[in-house]
C-alpha cells in the first residue's frame, strides 16, 4: 500500500475503533482524533510535496495525486486538524460523542477518497459515503438537529443520485469512468446533460443556489465544529473541486455551459447575501455568506480562463479558511454566552479579545478588504470576468457589478455581527464572561494569520505554491507578469503600514499619552439601562423598501427553497397514495386480501 | 520597485493629498462663507484646526473597546494615502500600470468609511452607532451606480481595468466626458462622489442637528485630527481619481498648460460639491437608498449600454 492508500485507510480504521471504544474512555477517543487526524495531515503534506502519483489497485489506476487534487487534500487534511484540535475544546460536555469523533475521522477519509479518486465509480462512492457522514454529524446536534439533517440528506442524496446517471452517461458516451480519459466536448445534448447533473452535485456540496437551503439549517442546529468543518470548508473544496475536475478536464465546455456556470454564481452572490443582511442568528448569518461566497468560486471556474480560474481556487482555499475562522468564533462566543441570537449579544470584545481580533480579520477578509487574502482572489476572479469581454459579448458587466456590489453588502453584513456580538453594549450587565481556552482559541488565530498571511504574501505562497499550478496544466500558464506589474499584494501592505506609521508619527504629535476616559455624551438625554442599540435592525430600510418587502416575505415563507418546493411537488404526485395511508389496520388487511386474491388468480390461470 | 522608493511614493502622496485637501477644506468652507454673507476663514484656518486638535487631549468613553477606538482613524488614513500614491504615480507614467489597479482604487477607497463605521462602533454610543449604520447603508446606496458609472470610461478605452491604459485612451483619442455616455457616467458618479464624502444631502452619518455629529460624536484630539485629515484629503483623492476616468486628469507630456486647466476643473469640481451642500436639505436614509437604487442606477444602466454602443 502507498501514500495514497494510507491516507485514506488510516483515519477510516481509526474511526471504526474510535467507534468501538466505550464512552468511559472518553480521553483515548480525543487522543486517536487528534493524533490521526495529525498524521492524515502530515501524509497529505508529504504527497502534496510529491506533486504527482498515480496509484493502482487490481490493474488499474484508482488514485491520482495530480497539481489540482494535491492541494485539495493538503487543505483537507490541514482543516481535520484544525477541527479536531477545536472540537476538544467546543465538545467538551456535550452528548453524542461516542459517534462525533469516528464521523470525523470517517468524513475525512472519505474526503480524501473523494479527491484522489481517478475513477468516477469510486469517487461516486466516497462521495455516497460523505453523504452519510454528514448526515450522522448533523445528528450529533441533538433532537433538534434532526430536521436539518433529513433536509441535508434529501438535498445532498438527491443530487447524488443525479451524480449516479451522470456517471452512467459519461460511461455511454465514452465507454470509460476513468478521469483521465481526453475531455468531451458539451456539443451534443446527452453531454449537456450529464455536465449539467455533475454540476448539480457540485452545486449541492459547496451549496450553491438552488441547492443551498440545507446549510442555513444545518448551521443553526448542528454543532458549531461540524458546520465549519464541513459545510463551511471540506464541502466547499469538495464542490469546487468536483466542479473545476469536470469543468476543466471532464469536458470541454461550450459558450452555453459557460453561461450557465456564471448565471448561477453571480445569482448566488447577490441573492445569498441579501438573505444574509436580515438574520437575527449569528450562525444562519454565517451560513448565508457561506452560500454567498459559492457564487465567487463559481463565476470564478465559470470564465474558464487562466486568471478567473486561479481566481475562483485561490477563493476557495480563503473562504475555507476565514469561514471556518468565521465559524469558530461563532461557536467559541455560543460556548461563552450560550446563544447565538443576534438579540442577546453585544459588548464581547472587552472580555473576548482573542475571538474578537481572529473575527474582525476574518470579517474583513470575507468582505474583500485590501491587503487581506479574500481581496486578492476576489480581485483575481474580476479579472477573469473582464477577461470574458475579449471573447465578446457584453454580459460580463452584469457578472462584473453583481460581484462587486455583492462584496459591499458582505461588508455591510459583516458590520452587523461586529456591532452586535463584539461592540456595542453588552447585554447581561454583571458578568464578565472568559476567553476560551487554548484549544480553541489556538485554531481561531492559526486561521485569522493564515488570513492576513496569504493576503501579504499571496503571490509568494498559495499562488505560486499551489494555485497556478493546478491551474497550469489544463489552461497554460497566467501572465502573472503581466497582471501583477510594479504592484504585488507585499507592496500594498508596505503602503499601508507605511500610511498606517504617517498617522501613528500625527498620533505621536500629539497628547496621546492624555487621553481620559469620562462617561459617554448623548447630548444630555437619559437612557435607559435596558435601551440599547443591538443592529439587529441596521439593514430594515432595505428589507422594508417596497420591491424587497415582497421578495423578503417569500423567502421567509420557503417561496424560493428547492427542499420545499420539491416537497409540494412530490406531495402532489403522492397523494393518491398517501390518502390509502390511513393508519387503520383493517383497511391494511383488506388492501393485502385483496392482492394475495389478485396474485392467486395470476398463478392458477 | 524597492522599500524605499515605495515609501517615498506613499510619503508624496500622502503630502500631495493633505495639501490640496486642506486647500479644498479652506476653498469649501470659504465659498459657504461667501454664499451665506460671511467672511470666512483665513487660508491657513485647517493647519490652525489640526494643530489645535493635536493639542486636545483624547476622550475615550466609557465601555468603549479602546484598542479598536483608537486604531481605527489609523486605517482610513492610510488607505486613501495609499490611493493618492498610486493615483499620483500613475499620472506620472501611465505605461507602468498593473492589471485590476481600477479596483484596487475602489476598494481602498471604501476603507475611510469602514474606519469610520468602526471607530463608531468600537465608542459603545447609541448615537454613534445609528451614525455608523448610516454609513454603511449609504455605502451600499451608492456602491450600485458608483461601479455601473466607472464601467463607462472602462469600456469606453477597450474593456480594460487598467487606469494607466484608460489615461493613454484618453491622450489619444479624447477624454471619455465627450460623449453622451462619458457626460451621464460622469454626472451620476459626481452624485455619488458627494456621497462618498458625506457632505449635504448626503450627510446622514454625521446630521449634526440629528443626531449630534453621529459617527464622530466621541472622538476628541489627534483621533477626531487623523479622522478630519482623512476627511479633507479625500476631497482630493476622490475628485481627482474622477478626473482621471473621465478627462484624462493632467495630460502634463503635451503641455504644462495642461496642469493649469487640470487645476481649474478641480476648483470647478469642489465648486459643484460646496453648492451643492449649501442649496439643499438633508435627506432621510432610506430616502437616499431609493435615490440611489430605482433613480440614479437605472440612469447608469442606460449609460453603460450607451457607452457599449459606441455613444
Amino acid at each position: 500500500m502507498d501514500l495514497v492508500g494510507y491516507l485514506i485507510v488510516v483515519p477510516l480504521v481509526a474511526g471504526a475503533i474510535v467507534r468501538i471504544i466505550p464512552d468511559a474512555f472518553k480521553g483515548l477517543k480525543e487522543g486517536i482524533a487528534l493524533i490521526v487526524s495529525a498524521v492524515t495531515f502530515y501524509i497529505s503534506i508529504l504527497l502534496f510535496r510529491q506533486g504527482w502519483l498515480e496509484s493502482e489497485y487490481f490493474g488499474r489506476v484508482i488514485f491520482k495525486v495530480d497539481t489540482l487534487s494535491s492541494f485539495v487534500i493538503l487543505w483537507v487534511g490541514f482543516f481535520g486538524l484544525i477541527m479536531v484540535l477545536y472540537s476538544l475544546g467546543y465538545m467538551r460536555g456535550k452528548l453524542y460523542l461516542k459517534q462525533y469523533y469516528a464521523y470525523m475521522l470517517f468524513t475525512l477519509g472519505g474526503a480524501f477518497g473523494a479527491v484522489l479518486a481517478n475513477d468516477l465509480v469510486v469517487l461516486l462512492s466516497f462521495w455516497g459515503f460523505l453523504g452519510l457522514t454528514l448526515f450522522m454529524l448533523i445528528e450529533t446536534g441533538g433532537p433538534q438537529a434532526s430536521g436539518a439533517a433529513k433536509k441535508t440528506m434529501v438535498i445532498v442524496g438527491g443530487t447524488d443520485a443525479l451524480l449516479v446517471l451522470a456517471v452512467t452517461l459519461v460511461w455511454v458516451l465514452t465507454g470509460s469512468t476513468s478521469l483521465s480519459q481526453p475531455s468531451i466536448p458539451t456539443i451534443t445534448g446527452l453531454s449537456v446533460f450529464a455536465f449539467i447533473l455533475f454540476a448539480c452535485a457540485a452545486f449541492a456540496k459547496a451549496g450553491a443556489m438552488p441547492f443551498h437551503s440545507w446549510i442555513p439549517d444545518t448551521a443553526e442546529h448542528a454543532p458549531t465544529s461540524v458546520v465549519a468543518f464541513l459545510p463551511a470548508s471540506v464541502d466547499k473544496l469538495l464542490g469546487i473541486y468536483l466542479l473545476a475536475r469536470v469543468s476543466l478536464y471532464l469536458f470541454n465546455l461550450s459558450g452555453g455551459m459557460m453561461l450557465l456556470l456564471l448565471i448561477v454564481g453571480a445569482f448566488t452572490i447577490i441573492a445569498a447575501v441579501m438573505m444574509a443582511l436580515v438574520q437575527h442568528d449569528l450562525k444562519r448569518l454565517l451560513s448565508y455568506h457561506a452560500v454567498s461566497q459559492v457564487g465567487y468560486m463559481v463565476l470564478g471556474v465559470g470564465t474558464l480562463n487562466p486568471i478567473g480560474v486561479a481566481g475562483g481556487l485561490f477563493h476557495m482555499v480563503n473562504h475555507a479558511i476565514y469561514k471556518g475562522c468565521l465559524f469558530l468564533c461563532g461557536g467559541s462566543v455560543e460556548k461563552r454566552e450560550g446563544t447565538t441570537n443576534l438579540d442577546e449579544l453585544g459588548g464581547l470584545a472587552r472580555y473576548m479579545p482573542l475571538t474578537f481580533f481572529s473575527c474582525v480579520i476574518a470579517a474583513l477578509a470575507i468582505s474583500g478588504v485590501p491587503p487581506l487574502n479574500g481581496f486578492v482572489s476576489k480581485w483575481m476572479v474580476y479579472q477573469g470576468v473582464i477577461e470574458l469581454g475579449k471573447r465578446g459579448g457584453h454580459a460580463w458587466v452584469i457578472w462584473l457589478v453583481a460581484a462587486m456590489f455583492g462584496s459591499a453588502l458582505t461588508l455591510a453584513s459583516f458590520m452587523k455581527v461586529l456591532h452586535t456580538v463584539f461592540l456595542g453594549v453588552r447585554s447581561k450587565k454583571g458578568e464578565s464572561p472568559k476567553e476560551v481556552g487554548p484549544t480553541m482559541a489556538i485554531p481561531m488565530l492559526v486561521l485569522a494569520i493564515l488570513c492576513l498571511g496569504f493576503g501579504i504574501f499571496a503571490y509568494s505562497i498559495p499562488l505560486r505554491g499551489f494555485i497556478l499550478p493546478a491551474v497550469q496544466r489544463v489552461l497554460g500558464m497566467p501572465e502573472v507578469s503581466a497582471w501583477l506589474g510594479w504592484w504585488s499584494p507585499g507592496l500594498a501592505t508596505l503602503f499601508i503600514v507605511v500610511g498606517i506609521v504617517i498617522g501613528l508619527i500625527i498620533y505621536l504629535a500629539g497628547r496621546l499619552k492624555a487621553t481620559r476616559t469620562d462617561s459617554m455624551y448623548v447630548g444630555g438625554e437619559i437612557i435607559p439601562a435596558e435601551v440599547r442599540v443591538t443592529g439587529t435592525d441596521f439593514y430594515n430600510t432595505v428589507s422594508d423598501m417596497g420591491f424587497f418587502r415582497q421578495i423578503y416575505r417569500a423567502a421567509q415563507k420557503h417561496a424560493f427553497d428547492t427542499y420545499d418546493i420539491g416537497q409540494k411537488f412530490s406531495f402532489y404526485f403522492v397523494r393518491g397514495f398517501r390518502a390509502i395511508h390511513t393508519g387503520i389496520l383493517p383497511h391494511y388487511l383488506s388492501w393485502m386480501l385483496a392482492g394475495i386474491m389478485v396474485l392467486i388468480i395470476i398463478l392458477l390461470r | 520597485m524597492s522599500i524605499v522608493q515605495g515609501i517615498g511614493y506613499l510619503v508624496i502622496g500622502f503630502l500631495a493629498a493633505a495639501i490640496i485637501g486642506m486647500f479644498a477644506h479652506w476653498f469649501d468652507r470659504k465659498i459657504t462663507a461667501r454664499v451665506q454673507w460671511r467672511v470666512g476663514p483665513p487660508f491657513f484656518q485647517p493647519v490652525y484646526d489640526l494643530v489645535k486638535l493635536l493639542a486636545k487631549e483624547v476622550i475615550v468613553p466609557e465601555g468603549a473597546s479602546r484598542f479598536l477606538f483608537l486604531s481605527a482613524p489609523l486605517f482610513g488614513l492610510a488607505a486613501v494615502s495609499v490611493v493618492s500614491a498610486l493615483l499620483i504615480r500613475t499620472v506620472i507614467f501611465p505605461q507602468q500600470t498593473f492589471l485590476g489597479d481600477l479596483i484596487v482604487v475602489i476598494y481602498l477607497l471604501t476603507i475611510p468609511s469602514q474606519a469610520v463605521i468602526l471607530g463608531a462602533f468600537a465608542s459603545a454610543n447609541p448615537l454613534a452607532s445609528l451614525g455608523g449604520s448610516r454609513e454603511m447603508k449609504l455605502i451600499l446606496s451608492y456602491e450600485l451606480p458608483f461601479v455601473l458609472a466607472i464601467l463607462v470610461p472602462v469600456i469606453k478605452a477597450g474593456e480594460t481595468i487598467k487606469l494607466g491604459v484608460i489615461l493613454q485612451h484618453q491622450a489619444t483619442e479624447g477624454a471619455v466626458i465627450a460623449s453622451i455616455s462619458g457626460v451621464i457616467a460622469f454626472v451620476i458618479s459626481l452624485i455619488c462622489m458627494q456621497a462618498k464624502l458625506a457632505k449635504v444631502p448626503f450627510d446622514v452619518p454625521e446630521a449634526e442637528t440629528e443626531i449630534m455629529g453621529g459617527a464622530y460624536i466621541e472622538y476628541s484630539g489627534a483621533a477626531l485630527g487623523l479622522f478630519k485629515l482623512t476627511q479633507w484629503m479625500m476631497m482630493f483623492v476622490v475628485p481627482f481619481f474622477l478626473m482621471m476616468l473621465f478627462i484624462g486628469a493632467v495630460n502634463w507630456r503635451q503641455s504644462w498648460l495642461n496642469i493649469v486647466w487640470a487645476a481649474l476643473i478641480y476648483i470647478g469640481i469642489l465648486l459643484f460639491i460646496t453648492l451643492v451642500r449649501n442649496t439643499n436639505p438633508r435627506l432621510r436614509i432610506d430616502q437616499i437608498m431609493k435615490f440611489f437604487w430605482a433613480k440614479i442606477t437605472p440612469i447608469a444602466i442606460v449609460a453603460v449600454i450607451l457607452a457599449f454602443l459606441g455613444l
